[in-house]
């Protein structure tokens, strides 16, 4: 018994520094997340014609304005352009219609309506509702048809 | 984020940041550094949606005039849902030492709506010209 226990006095000790020999390593893991701007386009909108035949908008009663879901890492800007694109009338309609686009920013960020660009400093997700109304002036009217254009939203850095 | 990258008379590509699924387009900045006399650009549109949209890649000046003279490859596409693609972008620096431009990725609107809505997600990016 004597004999027994240096031994196994010994084997613990040996026990005891392999333990602690047994290194610890960190692994480090790095990222990166760049500007990101993810633009979902909810619904388009539709316009109607005000009472007086000189307004075609989605402001106009039964009018719906369109959306757009927006995520972003933030460090943006969104704007929306003042020109519309991909105009098209009915035959009938050779007046001239002012466009005016409008998008108002709700949820992680918020701007009320209006057509100036807003910078997007911060993340998260917001949904924009995009306002578009056509007006013409003096005698000229809307006429039974057809109407549609594009409203372009934009993110950029 | 800021990309990079150096292009040699062979213009070899860069390895930009690997696409997301579900980013609208990476990178959104980058400056390219060539020897040659245009210089190049990879970017990533992706298709944030669930089904297949077509995508338009266009290359703009800093008062949204369009680049004519600069190649895109390809410049429409349809793509698939939360998928991406590389798209590449050449552009001529026109005699100068040095270009901005504008590289957007656009949505094709949805059609036989009366107010549509198209989505523009724009990145800068300034090439260099080395001698």
């Amino acid at each position: 018994m004597k004999g027994l226990l240096p031994g196994l006095a010994l084997l613990g000790l040996a026990a005891s520094s392999s333990i602690s020999l047994a290194a610890t390593q960190g692994v480090i893991f790095n990222g990166s997340v760049a500007s990101v701007c993810v633009l979902t386009v909810g619904s388009n909108g539709t316009m109607t014609v005000s009472p007086n035949l000189q307004s075609l908008s989605s402001h106009n009663s039964g009018g719906t304005a369109g959306t757009a879901n927006l995520a972003t890492t933030g460090g943006v800007t969104l704007s929306v352009d003042s020109a519309v694109t991909g105009v098209t009338t009915p035959a009938a309609d050779s007046g001239t219609i002012a466009w005016t686009p409008t998008y108002a920013v709700s949820g992680a960020h918020n701007f009320p309506e209006g057509g100036a660009s807003h910078a997007l400093a911060g993340p998260g997700t917001s949904v924009v509702t995009v306002n578009l109304a056509g007006a013409k002036t003096g005698s000229d009217t809307f006429v039974a048809g057809n109407y549609q254009a594009t409203v372009t939203v934009r993110c950029e850095p | 984020m800021t990309s990079k990258c150096l292009y040699g008379p062979l213009a070899l590509l860069c390895v930009l940041p690997g696409a997301v699924s579900a980013q609208s387009m990476s990178p959104m900045r980058g400056e390219i550094m060539s020897f040659s006399n245009v210089f190049a650009v990879r970017v990533y549109p992706a298709n944030p949606y669930k089904q297949r949209i077509k995508i338009s890649v266009r290359v703009y000046d800093q008062d949204f005039y369009p680049v004519e003279d600069a190649r895109v490859s390809p410049s429409e596409f349809m793509l698939g849902g939360d998928a991406s693609r590389p798209v590449l972008v050449v552009v001529p620096f026109n005699g100068t030492t040095e270009r901005k431009v504008r590289i957007c990725t656009e949505s094709i609107p949805f059609p036989n709506d009366q107010t549509q809505i198209r989505a523009q997600i724009c990145g800068k990016f300034l090439g260099q010209r080395r001698s």
